[in-house]
């Protein structure tokens, strides 16, 4: 899952982006508003995490335009204005939760997983295909009820894939929610893992759509 | 205790005392004088008609109304001493040859003697001085006893007086006494006496100033704690990343962000107490005569060691003796506040000047750094508590020129800032009118 955070402050960043990624999610950060929005315009992400005291346009006024473009991305409001008048500004404003600093990144993790799981309309906090279950909290994956060990990245496409069971992904599109900018992308590093996965839990979990990408399929 | 009642009243009760006194003391000589001299022509009156031919002895009773009614004694002799007459013989006159008026004094008082030298007689008419006194005395106090009775009526009318044109004071007490701290609007003013008035004008005055203080105390207080969240959700952070560190290196690489973050979060407080001590509001040092070359020597020594860190050409480049009244530890954190900042925002391998110059009375210090600068429009909101310029890497507690802008306030020196020439960089110069 890939994921916009918007933070002026270089240390917040700097944190908050090394704690997600430790979580599996892909991160990208920018430190104000117009390279926000160029970066959403240009890329597609999963969840924003958007700062609202932000130097050259403000938070809010990057999300009322996010909105008016009809943009739908979960976006989660990181800021120090507690106030609850500030909260409800922020959430009428378009945004779907709202974390008021200092807060901590197992919350912080938490609620982008639950915005993410909104997002893909399941209640369930669990992602279940076939006998597979996925836990995003704790990154735990069984099959038929036995504990199966898969590294970060291969969680890290499982889950995207997953999450989404009949949704067609292409390799680029793959490669971008598994990978953050900055962070070098391997050559074939969409089928080494795919080819791991199939060897941990058997062929038929993901199939190959010749020409256009990968899917797990619905079950039926 | 010093009470206004009570000063007025004695004042003005002992005033009328004094007042009533010389008015009693006037009457008793003006009926005296006046006694004196109807007595004074009875005297000669009597003496006059006194019957000059055969005289004897008459009986003392004859002359007894007479003399309690104006205390007068006649006697008379012939030229040779014998004695004739003696109305009273037990208050026997001297005998005396003066002729016309006399004051003889007796062992019964003082007495006016009329002498007058009848035929071959000298008939000597006399009075107590004491008829007369008392006879002037009794007017005196006829005149006084309805005045002096009035006094009490007069005491309690004024006591009545002055605690009615004090009850403004009482009502202006007792509406203070119920303020709460936070209520600091303006006292009411109209229908005060003339006196009050300008005494509950400088308490208005004065509640403005403390409510505006107070509300910029607010303010910062509220700007404070809102600032000093950044620097502690990047500390709760670090310490998370350092708690799920799995190797050595990134346990390592974690803490010395904790470190950074933990110092990031001193430094606020540092300046927040900083600025809070060099608030107009609190109460400031006293200023002593400090030398401006000294102070700039010893800062550029304190900031050599970080200078040299960054790679930066820290000097002293002109200096000049000056010498102000001022309040040392302030103005040393004002320059070094100046020079930090220089230092912070002028790449590696850049310079950064102090200098101290005398021109027209007045010593200008400046620092001058070949950063970036700053932008003509951003240049007046770099004082405002807070105020971050986008973009800027460094992180400061946005506290650093708010500190010096009130610094210099308190020691009445201007600042400017200004493009460095040649540039690019900044120039700060902080002017001080000398003696």
């Amino acid at each position: 899952m890939r994921l916009l955070l918007v933070e002026d402050d270089a240390m917040i960043g700097e944190s908050v982006r090394t704690g997600l990624q430790q979580d599996g999610f892909a991160v990208d950060w920018v430190q104000d508003g117009r390279a926000a929005e160029l970066a959403l315009q240009t890329n597609s992400y999963d969840t924003l995490l958007l700062d609202l005291g932000l130097p050259r346009k403000a938070g809010l006024e990057v999300l009322g335009a996010l909105r008016r473009r009809g943009d739908a991305i979960p976006v989660l409001i990181l800021t120090a204005r507690d106030a609850v008048a500030d909260r409800v500004k922020g959430l009428d404003a378009g945004a779907d939760d709202y974390l008021v600093k200092p807060f901590d990144l197992e919350e912080l993790a938490a609620r982008v997983r639950a915005l993410l799981r909104r997002k893909s309309g399941r209640a369930d906090p669990m992602v279940q295909v076939g006998g597979l279950v996925i836990n995003p909290a704790t990154h735990e994956v069984s099959l038929a009820g036995k504990p199966v060990a898969l590294s970060a990245r291969e969680f890290a496409l499982m889950h995207a894939l997953a999450a989404r069971p009949g949704v067609v992904y292409s390799r680029a599109q793959l490669e971008e929610k598994l990978y953050g900018w900055g962070q070098e992308v391997e050559s074939n590093t969409v089928e080494v893992y795919v080819h791991s996965l199939r060897r941990k839990l058997g062929a038929h979990f993901i199939q190959n759509v010749r020409g256009v990408g990968y899917m797990v399929p619905k079950q039926t | 205790m010093n009470s206004i009642r009570r000063q007025l009243l004695l004042w003005l009760l002992t005033g009328l005392a004094l007042a009533v006194a010389a008015a009693g003391a006037r009457i008793y000589t003006q009926t005296l004088d006046e006694a004196n001299e109807l007595f004074d022509y009875h005297l000669r009156q009597m003496a006059a008609s006194l019957p000059n031919d055969s005289f004897g002895p008459l009986p003392p009773s004859s002359t007894s109304e007479f003399e309690a009614e104006e205390g007068l004694v006649v006697q008379i002799w012939d030229r040779n001493g014998l004695e004739l007459y003696f109305s009273r013989p037990a208050s026997k006159l001297p005998q005396r040859a003066e002729l016309g008026f006399s004051t003889v004094k007796t062992p019964h008082g003082n007495w006016r003697v009329y002498s007058a030298l009848e035929q071959n007689n000298v008939v000597q008419v006399a009075q107590a001085m004491s008829v007369r006194q008392d006879l002037a005395a009794g007017m005196a106090l006829r005149a006084l006893v309805p005045l002096l009775a009035l006094l009490p009526v007069l005491a309690i009318f004024i006591w009545l007086t002055i605690g009615r044109g004090l009850q403004p004071l009482d009502r202006i007490a007792k509406a203070l006494g119920r303020r709460t701290p936070d209520s600091l609007d303006a006292l009411p003013q109209d229908q005060l006496p003339l006196e009050i008035r300008p005494l509950v004008q400088a308490l208005n005055e004065l509640l403005a100033r403390l409510a505006r203080a107070l509300e910029s105390q607010k303010a910062f207080v509220a700007d404070a704690a809102h600032e000093l969240r950044t620097p502690l959700t990047a500390v709760q952070l670090q310490i998370q990343l350092a708690e799920r560190a799995q190797t050595g290196d990134e346990r390592a690489a974690a803490f010395a962000n904790l470190k950074q973050g933990q110092a990031r979060a001193a430094h606020l407080v540092q300046q927040l107490l900083t600025l809070a001590r060099q608030e107009p509001s609190v109460a400031a040092q006293p200023h002593t005569p400090i030398d401006l070359a000294e102070l700039a020597r010893l800062v550029v020594s304190e900031f050599a060691p970080l200078a040299a860190d960054r790679n930066i050409d820290l000097g002293l480049s002109h200096t000049a003796p000056a010498r102000i009244a001022g309040d040392f530890e302030a103005l040393r954190v004002m320059l070094g506040n100046l020079v930090d900042n220089a230092i912070r925002y002028t790449p590696a391998g850049g310079r950064v000047d102090v200098a101290l110059r005398l021109q027209d009375k007045h010593a200008i210090v400046e620092v001058s750094d070949t950063g970036a600068g700053i932008p003509e429009a951003d240049r007046a909101r770099v004082f405002d508590r807070f105020y971050r310029r986008e973009a800027t890497q460094a992180s400061g507690s946005g506290l650093g020129l708010a500190i010096v802008r009130n610094i210099a306030d308190r020691h009445r020196a201007s600042i400017r800032l200004e493009d460095r020439a040649p540039g690019p960089g900044l120039r700060v110069s902080l002017t001080f009118a000398l003696g």
